[in-house]
């Protein structure tokens, strides 16, 4: 039986044919598929030579994805290691906790693609001190953007020691670039990373966890719907105005589509950008963020045409979904075997 | 630059057929303009994609500021290629300051740009006679300059001349050929040699005061234009990211001893043209 995205709106289905389909019981078919997954993410973020370079051991069946993960997050760390720091030491100690707090909530609540909190709550308030001030360890990202239209409220409980007057939000599911807006070629999350710690790795473990069947169950894809329609209507208008790459007709430097992705024609897709009224988008962020998008639902399909192979405490959770198209869903899988 | 300057340089250049290179290219224009009279149509030519990272084996992750993640396998190979030890991030540095890493950059498209045109004008006007026929001569007069460092188009043309003569591989090409940036590359990379091997060149802001003048290296060492260029140079790395003074990336002086010849480099970065430019 092959799942049917369509629960989601015909959108999706097309969303998740933008990356190839394939076998969760077939080990082959899933060292390709993660492979070829953490290869994109590598190339675009920086880490493909420490992701070549990373030993391969060979994993048995059942940890396969476990083990990719874990290589592909160690390439990060290296590369991360490799690179300027990008925040103080008390800044990445501070990110890294509410990182940590954010994703253990987020995922009990199916909502790891896009986590949200009172900063106030937080351990350390989401502030962290910088000589004798305090500052905000995160962008403060409510205003409209390609992810989301703002969030206004509601405001912090109480009061911040460092000025936090709106919702803390961040897009993990598509680390590095968490907020709605400064879509430009370095993602915003790439940058955390002080010396001695990569809250980086902890958000582009997030991106690894939505690839991973259990945890891809536990999110709720009408979140992760949302998210991309707001991002395709934003983006649709933009890539619509560039030409269709045709091989041997194609102007060096030009931007153009190619499928449903971006290229540069002898170019950098770095450089190159869609410029909008929600701001400027990095043509390699647009390219990586869509990826993300048809990733995890192709992972979703992927898990639900096997998801009688997987523990029982996954198809539990699966079967008792706040989310009625996976339920519906494994409603169909159950009948159908 | 000033139209003195450029005729300066056609004169410094005629010495040996050096390669020239613009200042920064205006990254606004990323389409190439058309050039003037044509003598003819030029063939299309498609080189390679882009290298990446499995293309080189030079760290790409340390010292390299902003540089765009996907342009490094470019930098690295120049290096790897011209094997010039350290080079490449060198070649970055450029790179910001000439296009702001546009592959299509191109100065002498726009109406303040009248310098950079009358510039390859007098470039290729003071040296056509000491150099091989280009088959689009006219329009890399009329080009200016650009590309990813902001080459200057008969110069460009014009590169591995005086080291295989009639055989430089570019005398047949276009001069937007440019625009792509292995050609782009391989230009830079038998410039960079040149500086090195033929110039007093005491540390890396003296690759980029012969990059703007070989003539700053000589007569115009120490002098005010020296001064600013190398001072810009400094301040356009630091705006990047890249630590000149990190010896494990950059040696504090080039070396470009190594250089395996222009029919190497130009095999390693370009590969083949085709048949009718060759």
């Amino acid at each position: 039986m092959t799942p049917d995205l369509r629960c989601y709106g015909d959108d999706i289905h097309s969303l998740a044919e933008l990356v190839p389909d394939f076998d969760l019981r077939s080990p082959m078919d899933v060292q390709t598929w993660y492979a070829r997954e953490w290869q994109a993410i590598a190339e675009t973020l920086g880490f493909a030579q420490q992701l070549a370079a990373a030993p391969r051991a060979v994993p048995t069946s059942e940890d396969r994805i476990t083990a990719m993960t874990y290589t592909g997050l160690t390439a990060f760390e290296h590369a991360l290691r490799a690179g300027r720091p990008g925040v103080t030491e008390a800044q990445a100690r501070v990110q890294s906790a509410v990182i940590q707090a954010m994703t253990a909530a987020g995922l009990a609540r199916g909502e790891l693609w896009r986590v949200t909190a009172d900063p106030t709550t937080l351990a350390t308030g989401a502030c962290y001190p910088e000589g004798n001030r305090s500052m905000r360890a995160f962008y403060p990202d409510t205003a409209p953007g390609y992810f989301g239209d703002g969030w206004p409220g509601p405001p912090p409980r109480a009061e911040s020691a460092c000025g936090w007057q709106t919702p803390l939000v961040l897009h993990l599911g598509t680390f590095p670039w968490v907020y709605s807006a400064r879509l430009g070629d370095v993602g915003p999350g790439a940058r955390w990373a002080s010396p001695a710690m990569q809250p980086a790795i902890e958000g582009l473990h997030v991106v690894a966890s939505l690839m991973d069947p259990a945890t891809n169950l536990r999110q709720d894809a009408r979140q992760v719907t949302a998210i991309y329609r707001h991002f395709a209507a934003h983006t649709a208008p933009l890539v619509a105005r560039l030409p269709g790459f045709q091989a041997g007709r194609a102007t060096a430097g030009q931007l153009y589509q190619r499928g449903r992705f971006l290229y540069a024609h002898q170019g950098s897709l770095h450089v190159a950008a869609l410029d909008g009224p929600r701001g400027r988008l990095a043509a390699s962020a647009y390219n990586y963020i869509l990826r993300r998008f048809a990733s995890f639902f192709a992972v979703r399909r992927a898990t639900l045409r096997a998801l009688t192979t997987l523990p029982a405490e996954v198809q539990r959770r699966a079967a008792t979904s706040p989310d009625p198209c996976l339920r519906q869903q494994v409603e169909g899988v159950a009948r159908a075997s | 630059m000033s139209r003195g300057i450029w005729v300066a340089l056609g004169a410094t250049a005629s010495i040996g057929g050096a390669l020239l290179y613009s200042r920064r290219a205006s990254a606004a224009s990323s389409a190439p303009s058309n050039a003037g009279p044509a003598e003819q149509t030029p063939p299309v030519i498609e080189l390679a994609a882009l290298p990446r990272a499995a293309d080189v084996t030079g760290d790409l992750s340390r010292n390299w500021g902003e540089t765009p993640v996907d342009l490094r396998p470019l930098f690295m190979l120049i290096e790897e290629t011209a094997r010039i030890p350290g080079s490449a991030r060198v070649f970055a540095g450029v790179a910001y300051h000439e296009s702001h890493f546009v592959t299509t950059a191109h100065n002498g498209n726009a109406t303040g740009e009248q310098d950079e045109r009358e510039g390859s004008r007098n470039a290729y006007a003071n040296s056509k006679d000491r150099n091989p026929p280009l088959r689009y001569g006219d329009q890399a007069a009329e080009f200016g300059s650009g590309g990813l460092f902001g080459a200057l188009a008969p110069y460009f043309l014009w590169t591995g001349v005086p080291e295989i003569g009639k055989k430089a591989p570019l005398l047949n090409a276009a001069p937007t050929l440019v625009f792509q940036p292995r050609a782009a590359a391989f230009g830079a990379a038998v410039y960079m040699q040149r500086l090195l091997s033929e110039y007093r060149v005491d540390d890396v802001p003296d690759i980029k005061a012969g990059w703007a003048n070989p003539g700053l290296l000589k007569k115009g060492r120490g002098g005010k234009k020296y001064q600013e260029v190398r001072t810009r140079f400094l301040e356009d790395v630091k705006a990047l990211g890249i630590d000149l003074a990190d010896v494990d990336t950059i040696p504090a002086k080039l070396d470009a001893s190594a250089w395996p010849g222009v029919p190497a480099v130009f095999a390693g970065l370009v590969g083949a043209l085709p048949k009718e430019l060759s």
